[in-house]
């Protein structure tokens, strides 16, 4: 469990009073492996031209991305302490034009799959083999524009493409969505199911996958929980959007210290 | 429909796509015959993507963050309407260029109902920062004037009308950004766009009848507006019709007002003809739409005696 990163986005949120902190802390594990093992970049050359590409589709999540962003250099401790104030570069949602190592700007939900997609096909046509992956929501996984993606990029044969899901219930108690592997593999996805909390699993699985120009797009249902890692957040809807007051960022700090 | 502007389009495609291999072109199930050459010289750059507008306008901008300069072709609802948020966002915010070509314009799919109307797409994208806006009346203009944005990183939209206005124009004159001055004349100016030059045309002889001399601006370019060219007109004409196929908000007539208004001691009088505040129930043909809605030489003499 990735206590440092929780912290830190719990802090981050704390001093900018505003952000997510539950649909962040679900993809922790996720984002730390595939910056840490996977994905290939340059954090002070962040357009290098042969980076692979990731996006965080799920926009409101980006405090966990901003977290890892600067841990690997791409941005500043000075820009996290300038989260959501003027002269900052970092809002509630990542805005691509001002962010280094931000591919998509994102919040509304159901674009950055498909601009992902968009830069899968680029590249299958320029025949580079950078890969492209592509992290969603499950609640966004209600917009139409996802599974208008799961269709045409299964048509469009884009082995170089991986969409994550995380499944954190977001949706179950507004949509429910069961069988979510069931309805990616009716579309011609390759579709693996994974704990989105073990970085073992998630390792696993990656290392596995083969990137192609031609074969079927892949996706990955990484199950999760909503604020994983602190008690009284795990799974409690009420801290959706919310700020920690003083006392209860106190008792985060307790257990994740 | 008059397939002069689409084959324009498919041959400039084919021009452009030989000679630059980063024009890809998305259609969404129209023009697809009509770009088979583009798709055979230009293997793997053409794809009928699907009847799913947002998804096709969003995919363009991820080609278009690794290096292309995506064309994104279906009707002008389906793009402008439907896909608004994916113009707003994934170009306009993320500074990312796209060519968005249309075709079913204001009524001119005129038999088929509202549902494949576009009477506002001028008005929601001049909200856009960055957005180039592009009305070719007539094949030369759109051939020249996609060849001179196309790759400028900007999202352009090229709305591409199903009449032509017949006007012969010099290449030279075709320049994005500037108006055209038809004629000129002394106490009037017609500001015209699209296929409607050709109305503001057949009206001058019976405005000389009733002793206007009318100088005839027209504006392949809306976004930005030719603002030099108008003010000069205006000034020294004093009176203004602007006839343009468009709803009645945030055409090319509320932005002659706003510039006029900006400029100190102008005083002009206005006038114009478009589609007006409602929906198009009817029916018919372009040309019945044209003579239902007031797009005639007639309508022209009618402004002017009653309002200018």
């Amino acid at each position: 469990m990735n206590k440092n990163i929780r912290l830190a986005i719990a802090e981050l949120i704390y001093n900018a009073g505003e952000g997510h902190i539950p649909s962040a802390y679900s993809i922790v594990e996720v984002l730390s492996v595939l910056y840490r093992k996977f994905l290939k970049f340059q954090s002070k050359k962040s357009d290098w031209p042969d980076r692979d590409y990731f996006i965080l589709s799920k926009g409101h999540g980006c405090a966990a991305l901003y977290v890892i962003l600067e841990q690997y250099g791409f941005i500043t401790k000075k820009d996290l302490e300038k989260k959501g104030q003027p002269g900052g570069i970092l809002g509630g949602h990542p805005d691509a034009s001002r962010v280094p190592g931000v591919e998509a700007s994102t919040g509304s939900l159901g674009h950055g799959i498909v601009t992902a997609m968009g830069v899968a096909l680029g590249l299958k046509i320029k025949k580079k083999k950078n890969k492209v992956v592509v992290l969603i929501g499950d609640g966004e996984s209600n917009e139409g524009t996802v599974w208008e993606t799961a269709l045409v990029a299964a048509n469009l044969k884009l082995g170089n493409f991986l969409v994550i899901v995380d499944e954190n219930g977001s949706t179950a108690r507004i949509l429910p969505m069961p069988d979510m592997d069931k309805k990616w593999a009716s579309f011609g996805w390759e579709v693996y199911n994974i704990d989105g909390h073990s970085e073992t699993d998630i390792g696993k699985i990656l290392s596995k996958l083969k990137f192609t120009f031609n074969g079927k797009p892949k996706v990955v249902i990484a199950h999760t929980t909503k604020g994983k890692g602190v008690s009284f957040i795990e799974g409690n809807s009420a801290w959706h959007s919310r700020v920690p007051k003083d006392e209860e960022m106190e008792s985060i700090r307790k257990e994740l210290l | 429909m008059s397939n002069l502007m689409r084959q324009a389009f498919a041959d400039t495609m084919l021009e452009i796509g030989q000679k630059d291999d980063n024009l890809a072109v998305l259609i969404g199930d129209i023009s697809h015959f009509i770009l088979q050459p583009f798709a055979e010289k230009c293997p793997g750059r053409f794809y009928n993507i699907g009847i799913c507008e947002q998804t096709i306008v969003n995919m363009a901008a991820g080609l278009s963050k690794v290096g292309f300069h995506p064309v994104v072709h279906t009707i002008s609802p389906f793009i402008i309407e439907r896909a608004f948020e994916q113009i707003k966002i994934d170009f306009g915010y993320q500074k990312l260029g796209v060519n968005l070509v249309t075709v079913g314009s204001a009524f001119d799919y005129g038999a088929l109902g509202c549902t494949h109307h576009c009477y506002d797409d001028f008005a929601l994208l001049k909200n856009i920062p960055g957005m180039e806006i592009i009305f070719p009346g007539s094949p030369i203009e759109f051939n020249l004037l996609f060849k001179q944005r196309y790759d400028n990183g900007l999202p352009t939209y090229f709305r591409l009308p199903a009449a032509t206005h017949d006007v012969n124009l010099k290449k030279e004159q075709i320049i994005f950004g500037k108006g055209i001055t038809i004629k000129t004349g002394g106490n009037l100016t017609i500001i015209a766009i699209g296929s409607q030059l050709k109305t503001a045309m057949l009206s001058i002889a019976p405005l000389n009848d009733i002793s206007i001399d009318a100088e005839v601006i027209y504006l392949p370019t809306i976004q930005p507006l030719d603002r030099k060219l108008i003010l000069r007109s205006l000034a020294k004409t004093k009176r203004c019709l602007v006839i343009e196929e468009h709803g009645k908000y945030g055409g090319v007539y509320d932005d002659i007002l706003r510039l006029v208004a900006d400029e100190p001691g102008m005083n002009i009088r206005y006038s114009s003809i478009n589609i007006g505040d409602k929906f198009v129930h009817e029916y018919g043909s372009y040309e019945d739409h044209c003579d239902k809605l007031g797009f005639t030489p007639e309508n022209i003499v009618k402004k002017v005696k009653s309002g200018l």
